[in-house]
Order: C-alpha cells, then structure tokens, then sequence
C-alpha cells in the first residue's frame, strides 16, 4: 500500500451523505435480489449458482453511522440540494474567501451571523459590510422545510407562507421539517441522477493553496 | 471534515468472486481492507469513492487468486486544523470533554480549551452520609459568563442560574485544534508466574483535539438568537 496523495480533495458532508445513499440503497437492493434468489431457489428446487458477496461488517458499520451523524436534525443536510449548493459555491465566489472557509459555509450552513463570525476569520475587518448578503446568500440555496418555493421565487414570500400557516410557534414548523425529511428519504432519486458532486467538487478542489 | 486520498494497493481477488464484473470486486476487496479503519497519518476511512487504474490481473504461482494493481480514491475523516464541527458531548471528566460524531468518537475537549471560567459539578447520590457512587451521566462542566471567579470552590458556590450548563447529549460547536496518531504496537504478551497479564489501554489511533474557549463556539442553545451585540460585550 501506498499513499500517492494525501489530501487530494476535500468533500463536502453533502456529497458524502449522497455517496453513502447510494451504497446504501445498492446494498438494499442487492440483499433483497439475493432472498429473492433464494426464494426461486427453494421453489424450483434447483440449485442457481449466483456469485455469492459478502457483506462487509466495516463499511455497514461507518456507513450506518455516518448517515446517522450527516443526516441528524442539527446539521443542514436535509434541506440542502446539488443544485442550491452549487449555487451557493458559485454566489460565494464574488467574496474574498478561501476555499476552507467556502467548504465550512456550505457544511454548516450558517444563517445567524454568530455562526459565520466562527467560520470566516476577522469578518468584521475583512467582510464587514457584506455579512448579511453572505447570510441570505445561505438561507436561499436552503430549500424551505416548510413550504417549498416555487423556483425564482423571492425567499421571503417563502418565509411569509411559512409564517401564515403556522402562526403559533416554532414547534410546529419544526416537526413539519422531520416529516418533508422523510419525503426526502423517499425520492432519493430526484438527485442521483445528476452525478456525483458534478459542480461542487471543481469548486472545493485542492489544488494549489492549502487550507 | 471529509477529503479524498489518493492510494495504490496491490488487491487479490478470489475465485470465488470471478462473477463480479471485476470493478465490483476490487471495490468490495479495498471496502473490506479500508472501511472503518484508521490509516496512520492519512486519517479515518470511511469508503472507496472510484477507481482511478486498474492493471491487467494476474495469476500468481500458488494459489487461485487474481492480483490487481489499483490506483483509488478513497473517502476519508480527517478535519484540517480549524476546522469547526458539530459533535455531542459524550461524557466529561476531570481531563475534559470526550466527544463523538456517531462513527467516530475519540474526540476530546481539554480543560484548557474549556471557556474560562469552567469548573466541572459531580453530582453524588448521598445516602445516610455516604457518597454510593458518582452518576457518570450527571456530571457536567459549566461555564460562567461574565465572571471574575477563578478558584472552582467559589464558583461551585455560584447560583445556579448564572451557570451555563455543557451536558451529555448537547449538541456542540467545536473547532479542531490539532489531531495525533498513534501506532501502537502490541508487543510479545507478558505473562507473570504462568498467568497472562491484562495489557494496559492501548492509545486510540487517532485522536482530535478541538476547543470550545471561543465566541460563537460550545453548545448550539447558547449562540441561537444571540446577535451580534450579545457577543461584542461577552
């Protein structure tokens, strides 16, 4: 073994979550061809000899818990999308920032300046007067839990929906965001098919400068 | 959080496997040798993500198996240094705060990058003047905000709602200070008087070390709706 590079490109936990999907929906499909097989098997009578893979316990492990960490409540995963995120990389371009601190805005999402005055080193000084661009920046590539806008739609009418139909408080709008996360779950699909990280992997690339 | 190394390996695959379409195959190998497991100085793996090369397999003299020479990317856990994270506190002692992400948990808070003033309560279960025995779970460091007190005793005299409370199971803001690597080796076993000794804890292979002694930093229920006034005077 051999390592060539060590650090040859960072990932975003976005991208990590969906390559874990993945696995995870090909490992779901290949045990159920293979009890099905089994079931034919018993059947017929006959004896099918199909390659036979065995599941490693390692991967299932990380795997498991990996989705578990990148798909908990506290972290944005849920609400972002390929799409909002390479727009987001994108958008973010315009500010003076270095690629880390790019990643850690798209990984964490900040949307309350507290957050980003731990990610972006002397804001004030440096990004003062486009703080909160850089947070309705964030909140846009967010898709809305809550009530899904309607593409080009201006974020507050979103936020405006959101406030009419729950008028009383935060805990319904947060239960509302568990059940569009299980529907998520649901139609893993919608973003597989455009590849892995297509536009965000470029951007976060590491090529020259370190972190 | 997440980077992809680039790695070379010689793989063998076994006959038994020759149905796969050989990509497949590798790919399940390199799982089985990487997944979960710390790679010294690279980091913790977590799974394949493609194969860059592969060379012609071949036999080798003596057994069955196909050998392939691989180039991979492999996806793996190594936050860079000032990186910030959002962990759960596992559990604190008097070193600190060990934390975990759910598939990794050699995470640590040490006291000195504990905000300052901190003091860690235990609470006992005192029954007819004895201490039984200390609950693990209830003991939690706190933090003073706006405080001059120093000394632990007085600040366990504080009132209780002046504390900030950092508990097991609260979801943290962290920033990572700097990561080790441990090679351990196990050693010839040592047996005294014919009976085998218990060997001591090994070191984790690796282990993070992030601080929370930070505006911004420490549980998320502290910063919500905290503006930017609230932190200019703390």
């Amino acid at each position: 073994m051999e390592v060539v590079n060590q650090r040859a490109a960072l990932l975003s936990n976005y991208e990590v979550l969906t390559l874990l999907r993945e696995l995870e929906s090909d490992h779901l499909a290949r045990t159920k061809t293979a009890l099905r097989l089994k079931k034919e098997e018993e059947q017929s009578g006959t004896k099918v000899h199909a390659p036979q893979e065995d599941v490693c316990e390692n991967l299932r492990t990380i795997e498991v818990e990996a989705i578990q960490y990148l798909s908990a409540d506290y972290q944005p995963t849920a609400s972002q999308s390929e799409a909002g995120i390479a727009q987001l990389t994108k958008s973010l371009s315009a500010f003076d920032l270095t690629k880390s601190e790019k990643l850690q805005i798209v990984n964490l999402a900040p949307t309350e300046p507290v957050e980003l005055y731990v990610i972006v080193e002397e804001l004030e000084d440096r990004l003062g007067d486009h703080m909160d661009s850089m947070l309705s920046l964030v909140k846009a590539s967010l898709s809305e839990p809550a009530a899904p806008t309607v593409n080009g739609a201006p974020d507050d009418a979103g936020a405006g929906n959101a406030r009419l139909q729950y008028p009383s408080g935060n805990a319904q709008v947060v239960y509302e965001e568990e059940t569009t996360w299980q529907d998520y779950q649901v139609n893993e699909e919608v973003f597989d098919d455009t590849g892995e990280g297509a536009g965000i992997e470029g951007d976060l690339d590491m090529d020259d400068d370190g972190e | 959080m997440f980077q992809l190394s680039i790695l070379k390996d010689t793989v063998a695959v076994h006959p038994s496997n020759f149905g796969l379409p050989p990509e497949q195959a590798i790919t399940n190998e390199l799982n089985k040798k990487y997944a979960n497991r710390v790679l010294h100085d690279v980091g913790l793996c977590v799974c394949v993500f493609d194969l860059s090369e592969v060379g012609e397999g071949k036999v080798r003299y003596g057994d069955g198996f196909l050998w392939y020479k691989v180039v991979f990317r492999l996806v793996v856990f190594r936050p860079f240094a000032s990186e910030v994270l959002l962990a759960k506190v596992k559990s604190s002692d008097e070193d600190g705060i060990r934390l975990t992400l759910g598939f990794f948990d050699d995470i640590y808070v040490s006291q000195m990058f504990l905000p300052e003033p901190c003091a860690l309560q235990v609470n006992f279960h005192v029954i007819f003047g004895q201490i039984l025995d200390i609950d693990p779970n209830e003991r939690a460091f706190f933090w003073l905000p706006n405080s001059e007190i120093t000394s632990t005793h007085e600040m366990l005299d504080t009132p209780l709602t002046d504390r900030m409370y950092i508990d097991t199971g609260e979801v943290v803001r962290v920033r990572v200070e700097h990561d080790e690597f441990y090679d351990d080796e196990p050693g010839p076993p040592k047996a005294t008087e014919g009976v085998q000794q218990q060997r001591e804890r090994r070191r984790p292979p690796y282990t993070i070390t992030c601080s929370i002694a930070e505006q911004g930093l420490g549980p998320t229920a502290w910063w919500q709706n905290a503006g930017v006034e609230a932190m200019d005077e703390g």
